[in-house]
């Protein structure tokens, strides 16, 4: 595999003012409970779709908290694609598994292997397909996410969202997409490539928000790309 | 993006404008928004914020899953009513609210993060109870909404705001200091004084541990909030009255940082210290999560 990364700006965490002043959330813990849900959200959009089997691994204080922290709900609400705020939260586990979801959540003794104390590592599978991917709770909802499996790739990403993916049988997608955030004037903080058994994987982190228009522009590209926006 | 409290006074002072005006600028600028979609995003926040401390004191009260927590903001409410608190009908209003707001958090319900759900009583208790005291409108209060996040902001990304990460002190302590530099903005006080009340509240409680009795947000995090509260207003008060602080804002959100990094992972949102690790903190946990 042929790895080339760019590290093109600084990295600050916090951007806007409702990282701190929000989310609006289902209590009762925003690293634990809305932190979890966003790193489940991370995972429900690699895979596209539900799986049949999810295994979630904690660390550290997700180990030791996640019962009391209505984790376990918060992940499995993201896997399922619900937002922070709505209601159906603490019920996620039960409506996963009325669909014929396995779930299994372990818990590590060890350190987390990304170096934080929320740390999450998230595998989702069905018959034909699986992800993977490593996320921490930072604080106030916000999350990182340092390492993602998809379709044969591994990836690690500086963590901030927002995070664009394409796969592609395409060598030549950069240029374009590179257009676009330009055109939107989203600026890239880190770029990596990577080819593997004739397919391309194309990784941004972003410094901004995608507006609308520039989201659409991007899924303009899905017939020729698995485009992913985290 | 302001990165310190030094250039936020500096900025303020220099263009003449409040704080949440730089706040709103940045936002909009950063974020690609437009003012009304900052606004009502803001405003949702507040709506939020004010739904809960209702909810909190509706009938009996609310009440978290375990039991464990619930139905102390209606207690309170009546003790005020009482008129015989010893510490003010102002300072007991505070902390209704914001006693009010972790019972709906640790019960579930929905509240809004400020900067953390752990901590989301400690800035809705202070803006519950100044916004009769200063007789604030609504644009008021989403003003000092803005000016709370801009100083949250530098603790966030100079320091941190998780329990895991740095303790209570990251938590209901920037809450705290965030509601102090808020609160001087409201009450007509200058940049710099809103800066002296930040570094007040937050040297307050500096060195303050995340112990939660079963890894559960309520015990002693509830009522953590009704000091949080209390600390930012006296630590704004403190400002307004001209008491200054020799030890700079931005030079104690990096002792915040340090003294979290310091602090056994025991002590750190893991519910295996402190209050959690007592006789009674133990038995409950084993009670709840039936461990050992």
């Amino acid at each position: 595999m042929n790895a080339v990364t760019l590290k093109e700006k600084k990295n600050i965490s916090y951007k806007s003012c409702f990282d701190v002043i929000g989310p609006v959330m289902i209590g009762p813990s925003s690293s634990h409970t809305a932190g979890a849900l966003a790193i489940g959200l991370v995972a429900n959009k690699l895979f596209k779709g539900l799986p049949k089997r999810v295994v979630v691994k904690y660390y550290e204080s997700f180990a030791e908290t996640h019962k009391g922290h209505g984790t376990d709900f918060a992940i499995i609400s993201g896997i399922l694609g619900f937002a922070t705020d709505d209601s159906r939260v603490p019920d996620a586990i039960k409506i996963a598994e009325s669909q014929g979801i396995d779930i299994t959540f372990l818990e590590e003794s060890g350190d987390s292997p990304v170096g934080h104390p929320n740390t999450a590592d998230i595998y989702l599978e069905d018959d034909s397909r699986s992800i993977r991917t490593v996320g921490i709770s930072v604080g106030g909802g916000l999350i990182k996410v340092k390492h993602i499996e998809i379709d044969g790739f591994s990836l690690n990403p500086q963590g901030s969202l927002p995070i664009m993916i394409a796969i592609s049988s395409r060598n030549n997608l950069e240029l374009e997409l590179r257009r676009i955030f330009k055109k939107y004037e989203v600026d890239i903080n880190n770029s990596t490539n990577l080819e593997k058994d004739g397919k391309y994987l194309y990784q941004f982190d972003l410094d901004s928000q995608l507006s609308g228009e520039a989201r659409k522009e991007l899924e303009n590209l899905s017939d020729i790309a698995n485009i992913i926006i985290l | 993006m302001y990165m310190s409290i030094k250039e936020i006074v500096e900025a303020a002072n220099e263009k003449q404008v409040p704080i949440y005006e730089l706040a709103i600028k940045q936002e909009m600028e950063v974020t690609k928004s437009t003012f009304d979609e900052v606004w009502a995003k803001m405003e949702k926040n507040l709506e939020t914020m004010e739904n809960a401390v209702k909810r909190s004191v509706e009938g009996d009260g609310v009440f978290s899953p375990t039991g464990l927590t619930g139905g102390d903001a209606v207690r309170i409410k009546k003790y005020l009513e009482s008129g015989k608190s010893l510490s003010g009908d102002v300072m007991m209003r505070g902390v209704q609210g914001a006693i009010g707001t972790n019972e709906v958090n640790a019960a579930m319900g929905v509240i809004c993060a400020t900067p953390t759900a752990g901590a989301s009583g400690t800035i809705p208790g202070v803006l519950y109870t100044i916004k009769e005291t200063l007789q604030l409108s609504r644009e008021d209060q989403i003003h000092f909404l803005f000016t709370s996040a801009l100083f949250g902001m530098i603790v966030a990304n100079n320091a941190c705001i998780a329990g895991a990460l740095g303790g209570c002190q990251a938590e209901v302590g920037s809450a705290s200091a965030m509601a102090a530099a808020a609160a001087v903005e409201a009450a007509g006080g200058t940049p710099e004084q809103s800066a002296h009340a930040f570094s007040t509240a937050l040297q307050n409680l500096l060195g303050l541990v995340c112990d939660p009795v079963a890894g559960l947000v309520e015990i002693p995090c509830v009522k953590r909030n009704a000091v949080g509260t209390a600390n930012a207003l006296v630590a704004a008060d403190l400002a307004l009255a001209g008491v200054n602080n020799l030890i700079d804002a931005d030079e104690v959100i990096d002792a915040m940082y340090r003294v979290g990094r310091q602090m056994p992972r025991e002590l750190r949102e893991t519910g295996l210290g402190g209050v959690a690790e007592t006789p009674t903190g133990i038995a409950i946990r084993n009670k709840i999560l039936g461990k050992e």
